[in-house]
């Protein structure tokens, strides 16, 4: 008979578990604590074709998060062993669906009702987002079997760190540019937050597969597999972009930006980066930085606040302290 | 076809000064990015005048400025102009450069072309504000405002001169009575005073707390709460034509029974109803609470509605530490126990999650507090710098008479520390940044809200601040945490006080008045001299002492000189220094921001608008050891400076705590303790640097 477990957190189950834990439950944040609204005019001051690129990287990345969080993460989470770790993996899966929603706040705040229907519509035909969301879905229903080898699952991880921290990016690029610039500020504080979050993903299911990967029967071929995938979907992915940035002239720009995010999927995995990347748009590279930033209460939100972890209480001596000052 | 109208070269540039070499910043990069910013986009977009004469003239007949001609004959302006020109002024960074054009310079009713430099900025300001004095005056703002040693306040200098234009003052507070009179009164004031662009302030410790009595009928009230989204949603709306959101803060004492939800409206995961975005809250502690804390004792929070019925008077208004036994044990009064010491974690676990509240010490602000004698400082404003009288006024209903007591209203501006030592003028940067703050005084009559208009009027109040003090530390080879800075902040500080109230003296001499209550004060009965008469103020340190070489410090029997003719002529304003956080303007003068410590050697600027990148001021492969951040300095040596300028200003300091994400709640708290005891008026925000999972990783590692 299967005997039911209890997470016990008590014990440690490996080195990295509650660090990534504890990291998840201080980023927590809901969409609604933040005011895209504000952007209602910076909206209407970008140009049609703008606007344009700016909801379609939107829509694409709605499609991806909803991949993420209704498939990817639940499935992942019945292959791993470690308590802990799922539990992780259901905190990040929590998140996937505030992010998916999070793109709709922003469209519901500046978009009329008619262009979000178009862009769904547009989301449900287009043929590359459909040939990624397809793709990576095919390794997730692998993992739907009940009997699945080392390699499947190892495959399946792969596919979501591809996900995570490399198809995410061709999407991120506009409102990393725009804000950068000071166009659709408001928003971007919302998307640095779906970013902060989606590199620790990255870098936690880059750790289980590479968990995987060492005890793998055959290394290579797994290793083989992982680049043809990545392959296709990088080929996909310059078409993608080629369709949805064209009209804006910044396809090269974010193809050298998709190469180098391809790179550090590699580098979650484990693996030497393989893509040569020249230079990438330093604005689009500093917006991506998720560490603290000086703001204007009063203009803008911060998206530095955490939620509070350490609460720790005051003793007597605390009390008395010494006080005196030489001067 | 290709539409890319956003891409910029300047920000670009500017952002490539991160790009690192040799493990060194792109440093040169920025200065690229000035030179690009000015010739792809200011000189093309400025529009261009062959003369003085056709530039004034232009400006004058489109309604652009005020008719100087009325003030100034034309050659009298040609001397100021040509004087400012003279001093060839160029920008030192990216950020000042953009922040003014950005914000500051005026432009054509099209909002596309420019018909500012920076010079003729200052040269509207000087004129604007010398225009009853002559030319003299002129020439003397001109001097103190184009060497960079003064900066007048946002509202100040984007506004002077300008024909079509909002206040020149941007500071105000007020009180809010507890009934629908008002309430509306407070409502219609933020509405009126956030439309010109004023950062508003009210203390709402007198609205009774929720489910308090209504009429007699218990339960009724609704508490601070829903005043506080009322006036989140007033200043959201009146939002100067959009320009810029409308702020304000509500201040809160720590007794009032609402507390605990008035914290909670800020936390991450609340419910919608109940959470104030925008609007800034602050707390109000009294002595008694910290004492309570020390003590471990039993805490109770009040439900103020039940004082007033009890002893007709507001619960915030009472001396708690004569009062607070006698609450506890009148068995009418009604009241919660709570834990005074998990009331501080909860602050901090507040300010980790939001960086607010912030926290207003009731009686460090009264202690010291010169106008004892007239009435006591009850609440602080947006950025918790000023700290004046106030007093709730009766509104009625209509036919009615109102009565209209004391708000608050404050024109700010700061000094640039680096400038003013450097060129050895703290005197005369002192007296002329005193009379350019009487000037905005003034002229400005605030009718539509009587209590702030009353204010101005008969106290002619102003916070002078400064700035730059990291920046001026850092390139002399100063720690901002040693002994020096303690002892250059001493002397500096106790300077700014003494020439600060000799130009009050003398403007009440030439004046023939003063504020009114003077008589009542500290400074009247000569008490308030106490401290300077009996010690000199000099530099213990070599280093310090040698920063003031040249330059003549008050002494003690300056200090008595002085006495003697305050008491014989008066003060002309009821206060005069408040060190004020300067954002903006610190970056258009290209120094770092008030008294406090910088955040980063390149700082990463966001605002609702641009991002820029903005190395610190004189940075420089030498010195770089001591431009450390404040995230990395031990927050008490900051909090122990900050105490020592203390000392020397009469209203208070915007003092933003630094902390880093593994700070506990604890850690925090002792912060506050800390800060209490050493005297601090207040505390702004508490910002908190974010670990990443490259720093976990690391350090796990």
């Amino acid at each position: 008979m299967k005997q039911y477990k209890a997470v016990n957190w008590n014990d440690p189950e490996n080195d990295y578990a509650l660090m990534f834990w504890e990291q998840n439950i201080k980023q927590f944040w809901i969409d609604t604590e933040y005011i895209p609204s504000k952007d209602i005019d910076s909206w209407k001051a970008l140009s049609p074709e703008m606007r344009e690129c700016y909801k379609k990287a939107l829509g694409g990345l709605t499609l991806l998060d909803t991949l993420q969080s209704h498939t990817g993460m639940p499935k992942i989470m019945d292959h791993i062993d470690s308590l802990q770790n799922k539990s992780v993996l259901a905190y990040m899966c929590m998140m996937e669906a505030i992010h998916a929603k999070s793109y709709s706040t922003i469209f519901t705040t500046v978009a009329t009702s008619q262009d979000i229907e178009d862009i769904f519509n547009w989301v449900q035909n287009n043929k590359y987002l459909q040939f990624k969301a397809s793709t990576i879905d095919k390794y997730y229903r692998k993992l739907a079997e009940t009997d699945i080898s080392k390699e499947d699952l190892f495959m399946g991880l792969c596919a979501s760190v591809l996900l995570e921290s490399f198809l995410f990016y061709s999407g991120f690029f506009i409102p990393l540019w725009l804000c950068g610039q000071g166009h659709m500020v408001a928003s971007a504080d919302i998307i640095k937050k779906i970013i902060a979050d989606e590199s620790i993903h990255g870098v936690f299911v880059g750790l289980l597969a590479q968990d995987v990967y060492k005890k793998l029967p055959n290394p290579e071929r797994a290793k083989e597999k992982l680049i043809v995938l990545l392959n296709d979907l990088y080929e996909n992915e310059l078409k993608y972009t080629e369709e949805i940035y064209t009209d804006v002239g910044l396809t090269a720009e974010v193809k050298e930006y998709v190469r180098y995010n391809a790179n550090k999927a590699l580098m979650n995995l484990g693996f030497e980066p393989t893509f040569e990347v020249k230079r990438v748009n330093p604005i689009v590279l500093n917006g991506l930085n998720v560490e603290t930033t000086q703001h204007d209460f009063f203009s803008k939100k911060s998206t530095n606040y955490e939620k509070a972890t350490e609460i720790v209480h005051l003793r007597d001596e605390d009390f008395a302290m010494d006080t005196s000052i030489a001067i | 076809m290709v539409t890319n109208d956003v891409a910029k070269s300047w920000i670009l540039l500017n952002n490539e000064i991160m790009i690192k070499h040799d493990d060194e910043f792109s440093l040169h990069k920025d200065k690229e990015a000035v030179r690009a910013y000015f010739l792809e986009y200011v000189n093309k977009n400025t529009v261009f005048f062959y003369t003085l004469k056709e530039k004034i003239d232009y400006l004058i007949e489109n309604n652009y400025y005020i008719n100087f001609y009325e003030w100034f004959t034309f050659e009298e302006m040609e001397q100021v102009y040509n004087f400012i020109n003279a001093k060839k002024f160029r920008f030192p960074s990216f950020m000042s450069a953009f922040k003014f054009f950005q914000s500051y310079a005026l432009r054509d009713d099209s909002g596309e072309k420019f018909l500012e430099r920076y010079e003729d900025r200052v040269a509207a300001v000087s004129l604007f504000l010398a225009r009853h004095e002559g030319v003299d005056r002129a020439l003397q703002y001109a001097e103190l405002l184009i060497n960079q040693e003064y900066q007048p306040a946002t509202p100040t200098f984007l506004n002077a001169g300008k024909k079509r234009s909002g206040e020149l003052v941007s500071c105000f507070l007020d009180e809010i009575g507890d009934n629908l009179n008002g309430i509306g009164y407070a409502v219609d004031s933020a509405m009126k005073l956030s439309s010109i662009g004023g950062g508003v302030s009210f203390n709402i410790s007198k609205i009774r707390a929720r489910g308090e009595a209504i009429k007699g009928v218990e339960g009724r009230a609704g508490g601070v709460l829903p005043i506080m989204k009322i006036l989140e949603d007033t200043f959201s709306y009146a939002n100067q034509l959009g320009q810029r959101p409308g702020a304000g803060a509500v201040y809160l004492n720590i007794f009032h029974s609402d507390i605990e939800e008035f914290l909670d409206c800020k936390k991450i995961n609340v419910d919608e109803k109940v959470r104030i975005k925008s609007l800034s809250i602050g707390v109000i502690i009294p002595d008694k609470f910290m004492e309570l804390a020390a003590k471990d004792e039993p805490c109770y929070l009040i439900h103020p509605h039940t004082v007033m019925q009890e002893y007709g008077k507001y619960l915030d208004e009472l001396d708690m530490d004569e009062m607070y036994d006698e609450l506890i044990t009148n068995p009418k009064i009604k009241k919660k126990k709570i834990n005074a010491r998990h009331l501080l974690v909860k602050i901090a676990q507040t300010q980790k999650e939001s960086g607010y509240p912030y926290i207003f010490f009731k009686e460090n602000a009264n202690r010291q507090h010169a106008l004892n004698g007239i009435g006591k400082v009850k609440f602080s404003n947006l950025c918790t710098e000023i700290m004046q009288i106030s007093e709730v006024s009766d509104i009625n209903i209509y036919g009615q008479e109102d009565t209209i007591r004391y708000g608050i209203s404050c024109n700010l501006g700061s000094l640039n520390i680096a400038t003013v030592m450097d060129n050895k003028r703290i005197e005369q940067a002192v007296k002329t940044a005193m009379r350019a703050l009487t000037m905005v005084s003034d002229v400005t009559d605030i009718a539509m809200v009587p209590s702030i208009q009353k204010a101005n009027r008969e106290l002619h109040s102003v916070g002078l601040g400064a700035m730059n003090l990291h920046g001026y530390l850092a390139k002399n080879f100063i720690m901002y945490e040693s002994e020096e800075a303690l002892d250059f902040a001493n002397v500096f500080f106790m300077m700014v006080n003494y020439y600060s109230l000799q130009a009050s003296m003398e403007i009440a001499r030439e004046r023939k008045t003063t504020f009114t209550g003077f008589e009542k004060t500290a400074y009247a009965d000569g008490t308030y001299f106490d401290k300077y008469v009996n010690q000199d103020y000099f530099p213990t340190t070599i280093k310090v002492s040698e920063l003031f070489a040249g330059i003549d410090i008050p002494t003690k029997e300056d200090w008595k000189a002085l006495k003697q003719q305050v008491q014989e002529h008066g003060v002309y304003h009821a206060y005069r220094i408040a060190i004020a956080p300067n954002q903006s303007t610190s970056y258009i003068m290209n120094a770092t921001a008030s008294v406090m410590p910088i955040v980063d050697t390149i700082e990463v600027r966001e605002y609702g608008d641009s991002t820029t990148y903005y190395p610190m001021p004189y940075l420089t492969n030498e010195n770089y050891f001591y431009y450390k951040s404040a995230y990395d300095m031990d927050q008490m040596k900051v909090l122990r400076l900050v105490s020592v300028i203390q000392r020397h200003v009469d209203q208070g300091i915007s003092t933003i705590l630094h902390t880093n994400s593994r700070d506990t709640t604890r850690d925090l708290a002792r912060y506050y303790i800390y800060a209490h005891k050493v005297g601090l008026k207040s505390l702004y925000y508490t910002r908190t640097r974010k670990s990443t999972i490259d720093e976990c990783v690391s350090c796990s590692a």
